[in-house]
């Protein structure tokens, strides 16, 4: 009998799946528990246990109070981030000609800064 | 077995013993937890030899966690489920690779009428666990539970701390996976003839 190889039915699938899972599994041989006990005595804790050391970015949080806490800040940056871009945006340069910020600002000025004038005599 | 007679203790609690320096948890979580990783690495790689390694590799990884552990974050067998699970994944992917035939499945030394038909039966078992191999892991875990362990969604789920309704969906998908990725291989492994 051929099957349909461009529709292969589930039945198939699950026929292969059924023949693994029901295949024996072999014990399990009195070496390998007698390694993994040797693994676990070699690497076994001193009595009390081992103090281990936060990692960094827990330490980090734990600091600065909590997650609660990293959320409000993370809030607030973005919260002023915002406000900062839209005051730019809603008085734009203007806003510093009119404060009187660029007074001092020459073009000649500027030039000079480089010691060009002075290159050229 | 005797040693873990009658100790019912979780093993997230043997394993906080063992990181304060209980030999006697390690004992316990050796004969509770070496069977059923030995059994689920064999059945994934299908090779007695392989299958020790991983299990004491997986074995070595927990032990060497146990400090760390922070208790109520993870289960302790879904957590070694997964690495074995894993472990076994890399050495599937390190196999040589290709369509799977009867050649490239190992004579039995003594030969017998059913032969051909064991033969057969090796090369189907190496192509759906080469094909498992290749399903994104959640995939791969759904299916591997639900059919070589005999597990329900609902522990499914349970162990792998999503909705029943997304064990259904991740079986579905890894058997529509396993299919497409079986089709070009089915004269080979024999369903023409059967």
């Amino acid at each position: 009998m051929t099957q349909d190889l461009n529709n292969v039915p589930d039945p198939w699938l699950d026929d292969l799946l059924d023949k693994v899972a029901q295949a024996p599994v072999p014990e399990v041989p009195a070496d390998l528990m007698a390694r993994v006990m040797a693994d676990a005595q070699h690497m076994l804790p001193p009595p009390g246990g081992v103090i281990t050391a936060p990692p960094l970015w827990r330490q980090v949080i734990g600091a600065l109070g909590g997650w609660g806490s990293v959320g409000g800040l993370v809030a607030a940056g973005v919260t002023g981030l915002a406000i900062g871009l839209g005051a730019v945006d809603a008085t734009g340069m203007d806003a510093l000609w009119s404060l009187g910020v660029f007074d001092g600002y020459d073009g000649q000025t500027g030039l000079s800064a480089f010691g060009w004038d002075y290159e050229e005599g | 077995m005797a040693l873990d007679a009658g100790n019912h203790e979780d093993e997230a609690v043997l394993l906080a013993r063992y990181a304060r320096g209980d030999a006697a948890a390690a004992r316990v979580l050796t004969m509770r937890l070496v069977p059923r990783v030995h059994a689920q690495a064999f059945r994934l790689l299908g090779d007695a030899s392989e299958a020790e390694d991983v299990a004491q590799e997986a074995m070595m990884r927990l032990w060497r966690i146990a400090p760390e552990w922070r208790t109520g974050e993870a289960k302790v067998t879904t957590w070694l489920y997964r690495v074995v699970a894993n472990l076994c994944t890399d050495r599937l992917r390190k196999r040589p690779r290709g369509d799977v035939a009867l050649d490239a499945v190992a004579e039995p030394p003594d030969p017998a009428p059913s032969v051909e038909v064991k033969m057969q039966g090796d090369a189907r078992m190496l192509a759906l666990r080469t094909a498992l191999a290749d399903l994104p892991e959640r995939q791969r875990m759904a299916v591997v539970m639900r059919h070589f362990d005999g597990a329900s969604n609902p522990q499914i789920a349970d162990r792998l701390g999503i909705s029943t309704e997304a064990v259904e969906s991740l079986t579905a998908r890894g058997k529509r996976a396993l299919t497409q990725a079986l089709k070009g291989q089915v004269a080979a492994l024999g369903y023409e003839d059967d």
